[in-house]
C-alpha cells in the first residue's frame, strides 16, 4: 500500500473561514457533558484494569534535585541512607481516534460558513479533551486519497498534528468514495485494538457499507458521531431549472426545482436519510451531534451533549 | 422533385452549426454546475430519464429545422394538369382495308367505337379534330370544342379507296394550333393516327411525321388488324390479303416524338385511347409545394416544443 503523506491531494476549498473561536473556557465545559454522555471513558475518568491509576511501582531509585518530596520512599531511604524516590507506572492513557470526513462534499456550506470548517473545528474541540490528561489521540482523514493517518500521540503533540493534518483542507472533487467513510472507520477499527474512544465527524453522506462497521466498532468503543450538515441539503428552494453537480464523483443532474412535487419528495427523501442514519447512530450506540454550517456549532455541540 | 432555390439549402448547415452550439453550451452549463452534496438523494428522486426522452424532443425540433430549410429552397413537384389549350387530331384511315373483319366487328367499326369512346374520355376543354381519308385526306375537322362535328364525322366514315397516310397527316398537321401562347408557350398539340395498312398513295408519311416532330407535334400511332386480315374484291376477284403495317407506323411515331401501339382487337384498341386520352389532354406541371413543407415544420415544431416542455420543462 503506497503511504500517502497528510495532505495530499488536499486543497483548502474557496469559502473556507476556518471554524472561528474555539474558547478554552468553553471546551472545559464541553468536557463535563461529553464525560457524562461517553461513560467515564475519557482521560482521569478510565479505570484500567488491576492496580488503580498511578499506584503501581515501577522502580525506586536516588532522590534527583527536582524530584517531588511527596515521592520520597521513606522506608528506601532509611535502609539505605540515601534519599529514594517512588516512581509509579503511569496511568494507562486512553487512545482515542478522532475520523475526519475530507471528502469533496464537506467543502459546501451556505450559511455561515462550510461544512468542512464546522467539521474541522469539531474535530479540534474533540482533540482537546481527548488530549486531557495525557490522553493519546490518533487521525484519519477519511475520504482522502489513501486515507492518510496520524498515529495517536499524546500533550501538544497531538493537537499540532491534528491542527497541521486539518490545514490541508478536503479532497478536490470528483476523488469521493462511495465507502469512503466506512473504509477509514475499518481502518480505526482494526488499529485500535484496545477499548477506546472513537469520533466521527462527517456529513455521512457518503455511506456505503457504515452501517455495519459502525454498529462493530460500538461495540468495543465509545463512539461519539458528528454528524455536519447545511440547511441548503435539507430541502431545495424554488430557482427554477438547475444543473447541480455532486462534489463526490461529479456526477450532474439537472432538476426543475420548480416542480413543487419534487422539492417535496427530495425533503422526504432527505428526512428519510437523516432518519436512517439516526437509526444506525443509536443501534451503534453512539453519541450523535448534529451541527449546523448555520450558527455557533460550539454552542450546538454543548446542546447536543446537554440532551438526553 | 425539384427545388426553386436550391442554394437555399445550406440553410441546412444550421443543423450542425446548431449542435455544436448546443453541445457547448451544455459544457459550458456543466462546468458551471452547482455544487450540491444533495445530488445522488436528488437523482433518485427525480428518476432516470430515458435516452429517448431526452433526445426526441431535440430531434424533432431539428427535423423542423431541415424541413423549414428544404422549404426555404422552394421544392418543386411535378403534377399532371389538364392542359386547357391542347388540341388533338385524329386521323382514322377509312380505306377499303378497314372493311376487314379480323377484328370484330370489323376494323372500321372497332376503329370507329374506340374513337368515340376516347372522345368522351378526354376533358371538354381539350380541342379535338378529325381527319378522315382513304385516297386523299376527305374529311376535316379543325380542332374546336364543339364535338358535334367531330362525332358527326366519325360516325360517317366509309371505308372506300386507298391509303394516303402522308396527305393525311400533312393536313391535320396544318389545321393544328401553331400560335404561341401568351406566356411564349407552344399549345400542346398531338396527333393520333389510326391506320391498317401500308401508305399507298400520296406523300411519304414518315417525311411528313419527321415535319411534325420538328414543328413538335408528336404522332401517336396505333396499327390495327391481323395480319391474315383480307377484303374481299381484289382485282380479280376472291380475297386481298390487307395485313398492317406496323414498321412504317413505328417510325412515324419514332421521328415524330410519339408512341406506336399495335392491335389486334377492339377492347386493346379501346384501351390505348384511353390511355393515350388521359395522356395527351394532360401536361405536366412544377408545383411549387412549399405549403406543405413550411406545415410540416410548424408541426414538428409545436410537437418538439410541446414535448420538451413537458416532459424537460423547457424548449429543447
Amino acid at each position: 500500500m503506497i503511504e500517502h503523506r497528510i495532505g495530499e491531494g488536499l486543497h483548502r476549498p474557496p469559502g473556507a473561514q476556518g471554524p472561528g473561536p474555539i474558547p478554552p473556557a468553553l471546551v472545559q465545559g464541553l468536557a463535563l457533558r461529553l464525560e457524562q454522555r461517553v461513560g467515564g471513558l475519557l482521560p482521569g475518568e478510565h479505570r484500567a484494569a488491576g492496580a488503580g491509576s498511578g499506584t503501581e511501582l515501577s522502580q525506586i531509585r536516588p532522590y534527583r534535585a527536582g524530584d517531588d518530596p511527596r515521592s520520597l520512599d521513606a522506608a528506601a531511604s532509611a535502609r539505605t541512607g540515601e534519599p529514594h524516590v517512588r516512581e509509579r507506572v503511569p496511568e494507562r492513557v486512553l487512545t482515542s481516534w478522532i475520523v475526519v470526513d475530507v471528502s469533496p462534499s464537506m467543502a459546501f456550506g451556505t450559511a455561515d460558513r462550510l461544512k468542512s470548517d464546522v467539521a474541522h473545528g469539531a474535530a479540534r474541540v474533540l482533540a482537546r479533551l481527548a488530549g486531557r490528561g495525557g490522553g493519546r489521540v490518533g487521525l484519519i482523514l477519511a475520504g482522502a486519497p489513501g486515507m492518510p493517518l496520524s498515529p495517536p500521540r499524546g500533550g501538544r503533540r497531538a493537537v499540532l498534528a491534528v491542527e497541521a493534518a486539518l490545514g490541508g483542507g478536503v479532497a478536490t472533487d470528483g476523488a469521493g468514495r462511495r465507502d469512503g467513510l466506512a473504509a477509514a472507520l475499518d481502518r480505526v477499527g482494526r488499529v485500535a485494538q484496545r477499548p477506546g474512544f472513537v469520533a466521527i465527524v462527517s456529513d455521512f453522506r457518503d455511506v456505503a457499507g457504515l452501517d455495519r462497521v459502525l454498529s462493530r466498532l460500538g461495540h468495543r468503543h465509545a463512539l461519539c458521531c458528528v454528524e455536519v450538515h447545511d440547511p441548503r441539503e435539507a430541502a431545495l428552494p424554488a430557482v427554477g431549472r438547475v444543473t447541480m453537480a455532486d462534489p463526490e464523483t461529479g456526477r450532474i443532474v439537472t432538476v426543475d426545482t420548480s416542480d413543487a412535487d419534487l422539492r417535496a419528495r427530495y425533503a422526504a427523501a432527505e428526512r428519510h436519510r437523516r432518519g436512517a442514519l439516526q437509526q444506525s447512530f443509536r443501534r451503534a450506540r453512539a453519541v450523535h451531534l448534529d451541527l449546523s454550517t448555520q450558527g455557533d456549532w460550539l454552542r450546538a455541540m454543548g446542546g447536543g451533549l446537554a440532551r438526553r | 422533385m425539384s427545388f426553386g432555390s436550391p442554394v437555399a439549402l445550406l440553410a441546412l448547415l444550421a443543423i450542425p452549426a446548431l449542435l455544436f452550439a448546443r453541445s457547448a453550451a451544455r459544457a459550458r452549463a456543466r462546468r458551471n454546475a452547482v455544487r450540491f452534496p444533495g445530488v445522488p438523494v436528488l437523482a433518485e428522486v427525480a428518476g432516470h430519464e430515458t435516452a429517448w426522452r431526452r433526445v426526441l424532443p431535440l430531434g424533432l425540433v431539428l427535423a423542423a429545422l431541415a424541413v423549414m430549410a428544404v422549404a426555404l429552397a422552394r421544392p418543386q413537384t411535378t403534377v399532371a394538369v389538364p392542359d386547357e389549350r391542347a388540341s388533338l387530331m385524329l386521323v382514322l384511315d377509312a380505306s377499303r382495308s378497314m372493311e376487314a373483319i379480323d377484328v370484330d366487328p370489323s376494323r372500321l367499326e372497332a376503329a370507329r367505337a374506340a374513337a368515340l369512346a376516347f372522345l368522351d374520355e378526354i376533358p371538354d376543354r381539350v380541342r379535338v379534330g378529325v381527319v378522315g381519308y382513304s385516297d386523299r385526306p376527305y374529311t376535316v375537322v379543325r380542332p374546336s370544342l364543339d364535338r358535334t362535328a367531330t362525332d358527326g364525322t366519325i360516325r360517317s366514315l366509309e371505308p372506300l379507296g386507298g391509303t394516303a397516310t402522308g396527305d393525311a397527316l400533312q393536313a391535320a398537321l396544318e389545321v393544328l394550333p401553331r400560335r404561341l401562347d401568351a406566356a411564349g408557350r407552344r399549345p400542346a398539340t398531338a396527333i393520333v393516327l389510326l391506320s391498317d395498312g401500308q401508305a399507298t398513295d400520296g406523300a411519304d408519311p414518315v417525311a411528313v411525321a419527321r415535319r411534325a416532330g420538328s414543328a413538335r407535334v408528336p404522332i401517336y400511332t396505333i396499327a390495327l388488324g391481323t395480319p391474315d386480315g383480307v377484303v374481299e374484291g381484289g382485282p380479280f376477284g376472291g380475297v386481298l390479303p390487307v395485313p398492317p403495317d406496323p414498321q412504317t407506323l413505328a417510325e412515324i411515331a419514332a421521328v415524330s416524338g410519339g408512341a406506336a401501339y399495335e392491335v389486334d382487337d377492339a377492347d386493346r384498341l379501346k384501351e390505348i385511347y384511353q390511355r393515350l386520352g388521359a395522356q395527351l389532354s394532360t401536361k405536366r406541371e412544377e408545383r411549387e409545394i412549399t405549403a406543405g413543407f413550411a406545415g410540416a415544420a410548424l408541426v414538428l415544431l409545436l410537437v418538439g416544443a410541446l414535448l420538451g416542455a413537458r416532459w424537460q420543462g423547457r424548449l429543447p
